[in-house]
């Protein structure tokens, strides 16, 4: 049991990427930072911040999430399995007379239908939610610990367009980071 | 613009062009002159015509003063910008009460239990004539109205005061009225819905029909509020004040409340579909059957699916030519609601819809908007010295 454990915590362990990060005092440098890095041509960069910061999407140029299409054909496909489902059950597998009512009576079912649509939607939106975010992270690499209540960052992975450490070394400096350094994250 | 000090912005003013005076003086008239032949040749046609739509008005005049009401509740700073735009629908109530004064006088045209001699030989209305007569009836009415245009002074008058003395105690002294007013508004506008539309079929009831009519006003409201933004950012008043974000979340609380105008009028439907019983039933047959079944019909698809579908996308929600469409669709199946409660108490058979209710309508649409321009005209547009203004003006929604 405690090997499943174990391997379970090895298997969700992130696997951080090599980068340069620059970190900031303040949130409003954060995001004038965040636009002129999206300006020099990055696109994967990531911005860390102990609370959520109006107009920071906007400035990493993060598109809109895709998740609410998911929300839309579960939902969708939770309304049309109500619909089948309740009609299988009820009129066809084992058809039962309640009231003097048609077998397959809409009014009754809806309810169901209704409760299939919103269940397939929320469950599938969560669902979706966590796979993209790659969670649960289990022990994820610490730029720095202040980051949970004080500080900011800015994180340009090795992999990004254009990439050269010297060359991000020099434009989070010339943006007023505080502090730069290379990392995991 | 962080920085920009409360004290710094100027009132906004509207003026009344020629054009929306002369719109609305025609509208007036010809309200007025179809109501005079239609009384002249139906009676009771033109009395209930004037109902649907007198409820129609006063229901938008309302819905601004509990939307008023839950902002102050919430101390909500967003809304600050568009809040005395719904204050100005509350201005229609005063003429409100002197339509509700001129349907007592349509009372015997509408109703069945007004009728002594009707009364006595039928042993429900006689059972409900302690609370269906007359003089309850002008009681609670001339009560409710009253309460209503109270609280609208109240409410909109601090609201208008601080525009020149700036006093934020104001602000703190409406929390509490806003709070009283909000379970007065639950009964009373319950019990008036009970009074005008249900008693039309004094036989059947629901206990569900005040919230079925609340979840019609919030809709419209939500609806009509748009367009009115839309009309006066046309005209360059709001520029800086409102934006697309704050038509965003009136645009959720349009959706929101479709949706629950849905919930409210199937829980309704469903129970009675199910219970099966006849003095319940007996509402809903006259509607499934020959040209009711289609405006019932309607009602689910135009004012369900329909503006559901189309208010779902975020896009949807921010932008105002596509949002101006769905609220004009949603003002005209909430007349398409009203009608639907009311005529069929007039006629069973036959679906009855012609100039004489549109120009009923047109002619109260003319008051409440002569109403809404002169409150507007008189005051600034928008509550420039709300201690909370600014968190509006920097209204910014995420998602």
């Amino acid at each position: 049991m405690a090997n499943f454990a174990e391997s379970l915590m090895s298997a969700c362990r992130a696997k951080g990427k090599p980068g340069v990060a620059g970190i900031w005092l303040d949130e409003h440098q954060l995001v004038k930072a965040a636009a002129k890095v999206k300006e020099a041509g990055f696109k994967k960069f990531d911005a860390i911040s102990p609370f959520p910061i109006h107009g920071i999407d906007e400035a990493c140029g993060i598109p809109r999430s895709y998740i609410p299409w998911i929300t839309f054909i579960f939902g969708l496909t939770g309304c049309l399995f109500g619909v089948w489902f309740t009609w299988w059950t009820s009129a066809e597998n084992w058809a039962l007379n309640i009231g003097g009512k048609p077998m397959w009576s809409l009014a009754a079912f809806i309810p169901v239908i209704f409760e299939c649509t919103i269940l397939f939607a929320a469950l599938s939106s969560v669902g979706a939610m966590i796979l993209i975010n790659g969670l649960p992270k289990v022990d994820p690499p610490v730029i720095d610990p202040d980051l949970t209540c004080s500080k900011f960052a800015l994180f340009v992975p090795e992999d990004d367009h254009g990439y050269d450490a010297d060359r991000v070394t020099k434009l989070f400096r010339d943006l007023g980071a505080v502090e730069v350094k290379r990392t995991e994250f | 613009m962080a920085e920009k000090s409360v004290k710094q912005l100027a009132p906004v003013h509207f003026t009344q062009s020629n054009r929306l005076k002369t719109i609305y003086s025609i509208f007036m008239f010809l309200g007025l002159a179809a109501f005079v032949v239609t009384l002249i040749t139906d009676k009771e046609r033109a009395w209930h015509s004037y109902l649907i739509s007198f409820f129609y008005f006063v229901s938008l005049a309302l819905g601004g003063l509990f939307f008023t009401a839950v902002q102050h509740v919430t101390k909500a700073g967003w809304s600050v910008n568009i809040r005395r735009l719904v204050e100005a629908f509350a201005s229609f109530l005063p003429y409100a009460f002197v339509g509700a004064i001129v349907l007592l006088l349509g009372s015997t045209h509408l109703y069945e239990w007004t009728h002594a001699d009707v009364v006595a030989n039928d042993p429900l209305l006689k059972h409900k004539a302690p609370y269906l007569n007359l003089t309850f009836f002008v009681i609670r009415l001339v009560g409710f109205f009253g309460l209503w245009v109270w609280f609208s002074k109240i409410l909109v008058g601090s609201s208008v005061k601080q525009d020149t003395t700036g006093d934020e105690s104001l602000t703190h002294k409406l929390l509490p009225w806003s709070v009283g007013f909000l379970p007065v508004f639950a009964l009373s506008y319950t019990f008036f819905s009970f009074d005008s539309l249900m008693s039309l079929e004094p036989h059947w009831f629901s206990t569900i029909y005040g919230v079925y009519a609340f979840a019609g006003l919030f809709q419209s409201t939500m609806a009509a509020t748009i367009l009115l933004i839309l009309y006066l950012s046309k005209k360059g008043l709001l520029r800086g004040f409102v934006d697309e974000n704050h038509l965003h979340d009136l645009g959720k609380f349009l959706f929101g409340f479709t949706v629950f105008w849905a919930y409210i009028a199937f829980s309704q439907y469903m129970l009675i579909w199910y219970a099966n019983l006849p003095e319940e039933t007996v509402y809903y047959l006259p509607r499934l059957e020959h040209g009711w079944l289609a405006v019932s019909i309607s009602l689910v698809v135009f004012k369900f699916i329909v503006p559901f579908l189309a208010l779902l996308p975020r896009w949807a929600k921010r932008t105002p030519t596509h949002l101006a469409a769905v609220s004009i669709l949603i003002l005209i199946m909430q007349y398409v609601d009203l009608y639907w409660l009311v005529y069929p108490s007039l006629s069973h058979e036959e679906v009855k819809f012609s100039f004489s209710e549109i120009f009923i309508f047109l002619g109260f649409a003319g008051l409440f908007l002569f109403a809404v321009a002169r409150f507007l005209s008189k005051n600034s547009v928008v509550a420039i010295k709300d201690p909370r203004i600014q968190e509006s003006l920097h209204h910014h929604v995420v998602y």
